[in-house]
This record gives C-alpha cells, sequence and structure tokens, in this order.
C-alpha cells in the first residue's frame, strides 16, 4: 500500500469519526448557536490530522516527503472532482431543506455536513481509484 | 485507468534483464513511485509519454521495444 493510500485510509477514518461525533453535537441540540461544535469539530479535525500524519511519516520517512507522482495526481485529481460532485448535490439538499422550513442554523450545519461528506467520499474514491489502479 | 489500456510492455522482462532492477529502483530512476511500477507492469496503467521515454531511454531501447499495441 502506497503512502497516499494510507493517508487516504487514515484521513477517511478521521473523517468518519469526527463527522458522526459532529452529527451526535448537532443532534444534542439543533437549535444551539452553531460556533460551539463547529470550533470542537474543525480542532478534532486538525489534531487528529496532525497525528495521522505524524505517525505515517515516523513509518515512511522517504515517502512521506516525495511529492506525489503521475498516477497519484491523476487519482487525487479524479476523486477530487467527483467529491465536487458530492458536495455540490450536499449543498443544493440543504437549501432546499432550507426553503422547505429549516432555521438558518440548521442550514449551517446542513452544509457544514456536505462539507465532511464530500471529505469523506474525497478519500473514499482515491482508495477505490489507488486500488483499481494498482 | 478503470479499462485496461490496450498496451502491451515489456517493463518487466527489461527490469530483469538489466540485472534484476527492483521496481523502486526502476520507479526511483524513471521519477515515479514502485507502486506505480507494480501498475504499469500489470497492464492497469499507461505512463505518460515522458515517463514512457524515461523507461526506454533507461534500458537503452526504443519506445516500441518497450511498448506496444495490443494485437500487434
Amino acid at each position: 500500500m502506497s503512502f497516499k493510500e494510507k493517508s487516504a485510509w487514515a484521513m477517511g477514518a478521521i473523517m468518519l469519526v469526527t463527522g458522526v461525533w459532529y452529527a451526535q453535537l448537532v443532534a444534542a441540540a439543533p437549535q444551539a448557536p452553531v460556533i460551539g461544535p463547529l470550533i470542537s469539530y474543525v480542532l478534532a479535525v486538525i489534531v487528529l490530522s496532525i497525528i495521522a500524519q505524524t505517525v505515517l511519516a515516523i513509518l515512511s520517512p522517504r515517502e512521506a516527503h516525495a511529492s506525489a507522482d503521475e498516477r497519484e495526481r491523476i487519482v487525487m485529481d479524479r476523486a477530487g472532482n467527483w467529491s465536487g460532485i458530492v458536495l455540490g448535490l450536499g449543498v443544493i439538499t440543504a437549501i432546499i431543506m432550507y426553503i422547505g422550513g429549516w432555521s438558518a442554523t440548521l442550514l449551517v450545519h446542513a452544509i457544514v455536513g456536505a462539507l465532511i461528506v464530500a471529505q469523506l467520499a474525497e478519500y473514499l474514491f482515491q482508495i477505490f481509484l489507488f486500488r483499481r489502479a494498482v | 485507468m478503470g479499462k485496461r489500456p490496450p498496451i502491451t510492455n515489456r517493463v518487466r522482462s527489461l527490469r530483469e534483464k538489466h540485472g534484476q532492477m527492483s521496481q523502486a529502483a526502476l520507479g526511483e530512476a524513471v521519477g515515479v513511485t514502485r507502486h506505480t511500477i507494480i501498475a504499469i507492469e500489470l497492464g492497469r496503467y499507461s505512463p505518460s509519454l515522458e515517463t514512457s521515454f524515461r523507461i526506454a531511454r533507461l534500458f537503452n531501447v526504443g519506445l516500441e521495444d518497450v511498448f506496444g499495441w495490443e494485437g500487434d
């Protein structure tokens, strides 16, 4: 497994775990100010990402410093394009829900949720493409 | 990617003739990862023209001695 794929697995797991945690925070207090769960979520993602990337870099120091090669760039570009579609669909869904009566607070949470799902999808697409082309 | 490209290659045999050169060493020599060399050898990935030339030049052969079109 290449370093980039290991990184995608680690970041995908972080997005999944923190995304579920964020959803639980929002579900516990749907109309509470957005800033509380949002700051907690962002800090958790930053800290866990730094830890994961540091561990991966210690385990594979040479690969960690190498830039992506031509095949890896294709994989990441394609995964980025596909996840952009997921993000767009999520944002459109959030707007429709807002028009349908959701509060502005829930709109913000839904858009953050769309960002989380799109980011998770990007890592899953990367893993899929890395596996298919190796 | 995905659909198998209709391009054949002799990278593995050239690598083995070249003093049993490892996939990692070849990858490093031409600027790609070992995993990309594996994908090329398995026919799952068609390298860029630049990488193709780098591989051919490394083995001192022509491009068509490394890569071919399926069925030709």
